[in-house]
């Protein structure tokens, strides 16, 4: 039996005296693509920090690769892809010369990572910008870039910490589009976004992630099918506390949020009947989505 | 490796051949400016000011300051390059933080930086040495053997200037360093003026100042071929390189991994 991807048990980091992640368990099976959401300061950056030894736990056990992160994250490293939220490619160098040097740090040998580094900007559809300066490409060119120099040295493990932010649509459909090559040629994938879309392309399962824990962990269609239902009632303008009260027998929840009414549901078939009677045709019926899941479990207060 | 997770290795090399690449894109630039500035020196201060000075101890002003000049650019250049340069790949760009992210130790980083500096410093050096000779203020073959001590010295300088840069916020505390640790330094080690004659407690500060050492090393070797307490001056050497390298090591760490 292949151990797990990660391992992480219970695994805690204050800053001061803020609680960044507050005792997380995570596994994550080799293929798998596993995905961390969560609000702005949710820990999900702290979280993926710790996986790749750029910040030591205060508390808890955690394996990557088989190895113990606390003394033996150098040797995982080697083993292991990571894109940064922030970019850190060399603006010094040009796109070729990033990826070189990169190479380098792997003791790739100089023949074998030139055609690494072809096949990559291939890949990535950066063939043409070779020798282009860092500061001449756009924020989509330089985020394939990064996932290019990643997977430099053919990882077994790749971390995305929000691959797409930032990104057009065009990019960001290129990105997922080339990760999910990746991950059908076996490579295990964990990766942050703000993105439910891209959650529930990409993952075969998602952990839901505030102040620092995880509130839920599963596969994200189930447990929109099980925390929020098949289907989401808008009624713009909101309702009466009538109609609110006559809502009481059927199997929906229902959630005002601002001018909206939000009417969660099981078997929405009579739903509809009963809003019709009501007089109420100008709702939007639309089957529930991860975004529900999400504001439903992390509220609706912004989070900057 | 479980003891010392950050240690440096071998692949500090990579690191300097990151620097290197870089470097292939402006150097001629770069020796350009090392020359005339080294011309500058000599000929302002050697030959305009040398005009009042008497001869000390049987040699020409331009003489005496000639190889103290060579060994306070390496320090100027390393210092330069281990901290504005060091500070923007530290704090500015994040490529230390993306050497991280590949199977680099933070002793890797900080080792391949201290070799590129010194080697940066060693080139700047050896153009002085040059301009030096064809001054004709060399008086032994024995001063080419400055250079590995140079780049000793070099590696000591960088490693004091990445101190400095592990505790900086922001670039305007090396106008702090330069004034309070370079400057002095370069003053107090009997670069321009003999220390000799001085109040006592400058002769004894004079001698706590690691340039003061490498000062009188190159002056012996390049004035006389051989140099007085030449084991003392280059343990002293030495000695602060593994000090501020080892400080080096654990405060980049500190800054690098929280």
């Amino acid at each position: 039996m292949p151990g797990f991807v990660i391992d992480a048990q219970g695994i805690q980091k204050s800053f001061g005296t803020l609680k960044a992640v507050d005792g997380v368990s995570l596994q994550v099976n080799p293929g798998e693509c596993f995905g961390i959401l969560g609000p702005n300061g949710a820990g999900k950056t702290t979280t993926i920090k710790m996986l790749h030894g750029a910040v030591q736990p205060d508390a808890g056990t955690l394996r990557v690769l088989g190895r113990d992160v606390a003394t033996q994250s150098r040797l995982i490293r080697a083993q292991m892809g990571i894109v940064s939220q922030e970019d850190t490619l060399d603006r010094d160098l040009t796109v070729y010369e990033n990826l070189w040097v990169y190479a380098g740090f792997f003791s790739i040998s100089r023949k074998s990572s030139l055609s690494r580094i072809e096949y990559l900007l291939d890949f990535m559809q950066l063939r043409e910008k070779w020798d282009s300066q860092i500061k001449t490409l756009s924020g989509g060119m330089k985020r394939r870039l990064h996932i290019a120099r990643a997977l430099i040295h053919e990882p077994k493990f790749l971390i995305l910490d929000e691959p797409t932010t930032g990104l057009d649509p065009q990019a960001r459909h290129l990105v997922w589009h080339r990760l999910r090559e990746l991950k059908a040629q076996g490579l295990t994938i964990l990766l942050t976004t703000h993105y439910m879309e891209e959650a529930a392309q990409m993952c075969d399962r998602i952990g839901i992630m505030d102040g620092g824990k995880f509130l839920l962990e599963g596969p994200p269609q189930t447990l929109v099918q099980e925390k929020v239902g098949d289907e989401v009632y808008e009624l713009r303008g909101g309702a009466s506390e009538e109609l609110l009260d006559s809502l009481q027998g059927l199997p929906v929840t229902a959630e005002v949020v601002a001018d909206i009414l939000y009417l969660y549901s099981h078997n929405g078939m009579g739903v509809m009947e009963h809003l019709i009677s009501w007089g109420r045709k100008d709702f939007l019926r639309r089957p529930a989505t991860l975004e529900d899941l999400f504001l439903r479990l992390t509220g609706r207060e912004l989070r900057d | 490796m479980m003891l010392f997770p950050q240690a440096p290795s071998h692949r500090a090399f990579r690191v300097w051949v990151r620097h290197l690449v870089y470097y292939r894109s402006f150097y001629l630039a770069e020796w350009a400016g090392n020359l005339g500035e080294h011309i500058l020196w000599l000929v302002a201060f050697g030959y305009g000011l040398g005009r009042l000075v008497p001869s000390l101890d049987g040699i020409s002003y331009a003489q005496f300051i000639g190889p103290g000049l060579m060994v306070s650019v390496a320090m100027w250049n390393a210092t330069y390059e281990s901290t504005y340069g060091a500070y923007s790949r530290m704090r500015i760009q994040n490529i230390y933080e993306s050497m991280l992210m590949a199977p680099l130790t933070v002793g890797d980083i900080v080792l391949g930086d201290l070799l590129w500096c010194a080697s940066r410093a060693l080139i700047g050096s050896s153009l002085m040495l040059v301009v030096l000779s064809l001054f004709g203020l060399v008086g032994s073959w024995w001063a080419v053997a400055i250079l590995p001590i140079l780049f000793i010295e070099a590696v000591m300088f960088a490693a004091l200037g990445l101190i400095a840069t592990s505790l900086a916020h922001s670039f305007s505390f090396f106008n702090f360093y330069f004034s309070a640790i370079v400057m002095p330094m370069f003053f107090f080690a009997g670069t321009l003026f003999p220390i000799k004659g001085l109040p006592l407690w400058v002769e004894r500060f004079s001698d706590a100042l690691p340039l003061t050492h490498a000062v009188r090393i190159s002056r012996g070797l390049f004035i006389y071929g051989h140099v007085e307490n030449f084991i003392w001056h280059f343990s002293f050497l030495l000695g602060f390189t593994f000090l501020f390298l080892a400080v080096a090591c654990v405060l980049v760490s500190r800054r690098m991994v929280e």
